[in-house]
């Protein structure tokens, strides 16, 4: 084996802890997501408050410092490892974060999303009988879910690239692989992630392309 | 008996008294028409009567018996709300289909999932279906629309669309089917099809309130006219009494400027 593939199997093998983060991150912020939304559009006058402005502090704050508070805190402050030790408990202490600060992105455009559904929506339903959960889920769910996608689309681009955060508690992941290489003076590889991440954009884009294409049939 | 009998509504947004003691009731088989200037209540008063409003005093019988009791509202659970909205039907303004069904899925959604409630929906699940199904096309079929089932709401004409609004509340046949304005959204030369429907409904004996800005049409469908202003009904009679020999002076300074 060359020096080359060697690089760009370790550049590979570092990209799937991006990878690992971009989806654990997806699979669990995109329906806490939605617990958020209900949270802060509660009719429960406090909750809405609370929920609201811990949106507003994940929103108004860097991501990086969320997860080096994450990581940091439970140790420095009440003495506790609740991340385990070595790789994975970094990881996890990392999807954490991500998990919160994504849910509370996503929970504002699903608020959004639902706003716009028109009341006549839910009266019609309403009026036909239907319950609350049959009206979310047979009736203004897709007309949501296609509301939302360009700007779900975004984000979730963004979430790839935001997974290079990764690194800043020793998650070794693409551009940490790529960077010890360039202290060392070879300074393509550093290049190269860039050929990573464009490949998984340019896949997520095709993805939601084609998802907006299949919901194209009705109109909102 | 009455199929319908309102007796005293009142309700309020904030300080506001939109409705103050409306009363009436209605027959099986008739239709009552309401007019009146904007702002004088009338979707508000439809609104209380499908439960999407909440009446501050007053009842609401249907055949006789209360579905609805402003004193005895806190008693009224969720899903006997829902049983109750039953008995009436609402046809929008603005028709509100379903954008991601078809015509005929918009008009077979509740009947299929109240179905599912029904004791031996397991067993025949599929007779169920389509029996709801085969209904539900002889509804469309009967407002015109039997080369329409397929389409979805944006691919239909607002005409064609509020048609497949009234198959789909008469789909859950209600005792009282009611209209805001049915046809006030549309362009003029859509307004026909629509009141061409709700005419043959009439014929058929169907219990209707029909809130209506359409003179003629409320004079010629109607058994019963309400005339309301500013939250009361001022005056109520039959087609001839009301539009043809009102009493009042505010019906009359209403009336004469159509
Ligand atoms: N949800 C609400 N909150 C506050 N005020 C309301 C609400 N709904 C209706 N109103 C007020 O109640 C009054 C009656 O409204 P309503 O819609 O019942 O009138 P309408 O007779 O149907 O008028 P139009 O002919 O314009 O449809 C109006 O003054 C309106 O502003
Ligand atoms: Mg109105």
């Amino acid at each position: 084996m060359n020096a080359a593939t060697v690089i760009f199997q370790r550049l590979s093998e570092s990209f799937w802890l991006n990878c690992k983060l971009f989806g654990l991150t997806l699979l669990f912020s995109v329906p806490l997501g939605f617990v958020v939304a209900f949270g802060s559009m509660s009719r429960f006058k406090p909750l809405a408050w609370l929920t609201r402005t811990f949106v507003w502090a994940i929103r108004g704050t860097p991501l990086m410092l969320q997860v080096i508070i994450i990581y940091f805190a439970p140790g420095l402050l009440f003495e506790m490892t609740p991340w385990g030790s070595g790789s994975s408990g970094r990881l996890v202490a990392c999807t954490i974060a991500f998990v919160i600060n994504y849910a509370c992105y996503f929970s504002e455009i699903y608020r959004g999303g639902i706003e716009a559904v028109p009341r006549g929506q839910y009266e019609a339903g309403k009026v036909l009988g239907l319950t609350k959960s049959q009206i979310f889920f047979r009736v203004t769910l897709l007309q949501l879910v296609k509301g939302i996608l360009p700007p779900m689309g975004n984000e979730i681009i963004t979430l790839i690239k935001d997974t290079a955060l990764a690194r800043i508690i020793s998650n070794k992941e693409i551009i940490m692989m790529a960077q010890e290489y360039a202290s060392k003076g070879l300074i393509w590889p550093l290049f190269s992630t860039a050929i990573y991440f464009l490949v998984f954009v340019g896949g997520l884009t095709l993805l939601f392309g084609w998802i907006e294409k299949k919901m194209d049939y009705f109109r909102v | 008996m009455p199929v319908l009998e309102v007796q005293s509504i009142k309700k309020s947004f904030g300080a506001v008294e939109v409705l103050k003691n409306i009363g009436f009731s209605l027959e099986k088989g008739q239709s009552l028409a309401v007019i009146g200037s904007s702002g004088s209540g009338k979707t508000t008063l439809l609104r209380c009567l499908n439960f999407l409003e909440r009446p501050d005093g007053g009842r609401i019988l249907v055949n006789g018996k209360t579905v609805f009791d402003a004193a005895a509202v806190k008693s009224q659970s969720e899903a006997q709300i829902r049983q109750n909205r039953l008995h009436f039907g609402l046809v929008f303004q603005n028709f509100n289909l379903f954008p991601q069904y078809t015509a005929l899925q918009n008009v077979t959604l509740a009947q299929e999932l109240l179905a599912r409630s029904q004791p031996d929906y397991q067993r025949s699940k599929k007779a169920i279906l389509e029996e709801i199904r085969t209904r539900a096309q002889g509804l469309l079929a009967s407002v015109g629309l039997s080369n329409r089932m397929d389409n979805y709401p944006h691919q239909l004409s607002g005409g064609q669309q509020q048609r497949v609004a009234i198959a789909r509340a008469l789909a859950l046949q209600p005792d009282i089917l009611c209209f805001d304005e049915p046809t006030s959204a549309l362009d003029p030369e859509l307004t026909g099809e629509v009141l061409g429907v709700i005419r043959s409904l009439a014929e058929r004996d169907t219990t209707m309130v029909i809130v209506t800005h359409e003179m003629a049409f409320a004079r010629d469908v109607s058994d019963c006219i309400i005339f309301m202003d500013d939250g009361r009904i001022v005056e109520q009679g039959t087609p001839d009494q009301v539009i043809n020999h009102p009493q009042m002076e505010r019906t009359k300074a209403f009336l004469s400027r159509f």
